[in-house]
């Protein structure tokens, strides 16, 4: 459902910080994608939630070239992608409970066919009882929380994290992680970017990805756990 | 003020829009005061001129052919029958001693000075042969003159055109300026929700969606903005004409220009929010749809 073929991409007139990227990710499949700090990840990510365009290569997504696709068709892709951000970029103003709802909104829905969801839903999270508190009222953890809830919403056909766990305890690491797997039992692609070790050993990651200068490496997740307990 | 009854995509309160609803209502005020000032003077060139035009007045110098009774009567007579004249009336001593008191001063002038005698005639609307009654007069009355303020009128008239046109001027450029430091003001206070719009154009939200609940808040802040600025306006001027009417008012104030009271003029005044609002509602869609356009 997503392809990349030789894809380039640098910010501006900088240098190419991702080179010759080619990859695929299968429907139902699971993905981490690792590498140091700075390497690209999120740049990567922000490909494939088309955010960036690249400045080579070709990218398709469900089925679609991206390059060609006319620019009032790519909200319509957008829509079955959710995205955790790294920064979570949650809108101050407005509550937990809206913020969530909010891709529920985009696509024109009443609030009537969404309420008991999201509340569901963030009773899942753990933030049942903080439905109309403020952003700014939210601990890291907690905010990180409602990016996800916001992310899963729409029932996502492919869903990318940006370090979904960097701000919450193991305990809460081990939920997200849970529902994460059962959402892609029911058929989303997942994509994690992720430094935590803890959380490759518990997904069931069919691939794990390597960016490292600017350049994508793939290994079985086994092979790479392996290599990694070696090292 | 949000008809969809749920909140907005836009923080209902925030500096930007406070900045925003004190600029909208200061220009808003000026738009109206000078609206005011504008219409008042075309009204009132309208009031003058037709003023005049309804009456003419006969200069009865004193003859030697005639005696001064005669004189009076024959002219009466003459203009009362002409074609278009709705009455005539001679002025007696006292309202021509009254019409000469702030030039001359009280006392017994007129019994001294040669002051000709004056017959107002009022005429009816529509065309009057003024010509052939001046004419007649002329020819029939010893010493009668018609004075048809035709010189009079056509200043006024001058006059009042050139301040109405002055005061256009001066309502378009304040139109103007409002029209820039409200667009300017707006894109400030969009810089300021740049987050919002790209986080919901990558939630998947169409170009229009944005752009529609962007220029739903700016047209409200707009109107907000306006009605304050009309409201004040609207006491000044009420307070002004007030003031003006009442007794404390300086010697002479009534004579001023009154500047409300009419339905026309508070018509036009309701007209400024909304042009308020439809301004910052356009500057806001142009403007989000020319940041969402850079977006991939
Ligand atoms: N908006 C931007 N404009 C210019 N350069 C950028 C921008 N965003 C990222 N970069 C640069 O691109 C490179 C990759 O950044 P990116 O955020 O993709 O790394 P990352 O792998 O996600 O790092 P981290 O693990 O710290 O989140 C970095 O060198 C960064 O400085
Ligand atoms: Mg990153």
């Amino acid at each position: 459902m997503v392809r990349f073929e030789n894809v380039g991409m640098r910010y501006g007139l900088g240098p190419e910080i991702l080179r010759d990227i080619s990859f695929t990710l299968d429907q139902g499949s699971f993905h981490l994608l690792t590498g140091p700090s700075g390497a690209g990840k999120t740049s990567l990510l922000k490909l494939i939630y088309l955010a960036e365009r690249p400045c080579r290569g070709a990218i398709s997504m469900f089925g679609r070239e991206i390059a060609t696709t006319p620019r009032d068709e790519l909200p319509g892709l957008r829509r079955r992608i959710g995205v955790v951000f790294q920064e979570f970029r949650l809108l101050d103003h407005l509550t937990v409970f809206e913020n969530v709802s909010l891709p529920r909104r985009v696509m024109g829905e009443m609030e009537s066919q969404y309420r008991a969801e999201v509340e569901e839903l963030l009773s899942w999270v753990g933030l049942g009882n903080r439905l109309n508190a403020k952003p700014a009222t939210l601990s890291g953890g907690e905010k990180q929380r409602v990016a996800i809830a916001r992310a899963v919403v729409a029932k996502p056909e492919l869903l990318l994290a940006d370090e979904p766990t960097g701000n919450v305890d193991p305990e809460i690491g081990g939920r997200i992680m849970r529902l994460f797997t059962e959402l892609n039992k029911l058929g989303t692609c997942v994509m994690i970017a992720t430094h935590d070790m803890r959380i490759m050993e518990r997904v069931p990651a069919s691939r794990i990805y390597r960016l490292a200068e600017g350049r994508l490496t793939v290994a079985k997740a086994h092979d790479f756990m392996a290599q990694a307990k070696r090292a | 003020m949000n008809p969809a009854g749920r909140t907005g995509l836009m923080p209902a309160d925030s500096a930007s829009g406070a900045t925003l609803h004190t600029i909208v209502a200061v220009m808003s005020f000026l738009a109206c005061l000078s609206l005011g000032f504008v219409l008042t003077l075309g009204r009132l060139a309208s009031e003058w001129t037709d003023g005049l035009s309804g009456s003419v007045t006969v200069q009865l110098l004193p003859s030697a052919q005639i005696s001064p009774e005669d004189q009076v009567k024959e002219a009466l007579r003459l203009v009362k029958n002409w074609p278009g004249v709705f009455a005539a009336r001679a002025l007696s001593r006292e309202d021509s001693q009254k019409m000469l008191e702030p030039w001359l001063g009280g006392g017994n002038v007129l019994t001294d000075l040669p002051v000709p005698q004056l017959i107002e005639v009022t005429l009816q609307p529509g065309p009057v042969e003024l010509e052939g009654l001046a004419r007649a007069l002329a020819d029939g009355v010893p010493g009668a003159t018609l004075d048809d303020h035709k010189r009079w009128n056509a200043e006024l008239a001058s006059f009042a055109t050139s301040s109405e046109a002055v005061g256009w001027a001066v309502l378009a450029l304040i139109a103007l300026a409002t029209l820039a430091i409200v667009i300017f003001a707006t894109q400030a206070g969009l810089q300021a929700h740049r987050e919002i719009v790209e986080v919901v154009h990558m939630i998947g939200a169409k170009d229009v969606f944005i752009a529609n609940e962007f220029q739903r808040h700016f047209m409200w802040l707009g109107v907000r903005g306006g009605i304050i600025g009309l409201v004040l306006a609207a006491v000044t001027l009420v307070g002004s004409s007030f003031l003006m009417n009442s007794r404390e008012a300086p010697v002479g104030a009534q004579y001023l220009p009154q500047l409300v009271s009419s339905p026309l003029l508070y018509t036009w005044l309701l007209c400024v929010p909304v042009v308020m609002g439809l301004i910052a509602m356009w500057t806001a869609r142009f403007t989000v749809l020319r940041v969402l356009g850079r977006m991939p």
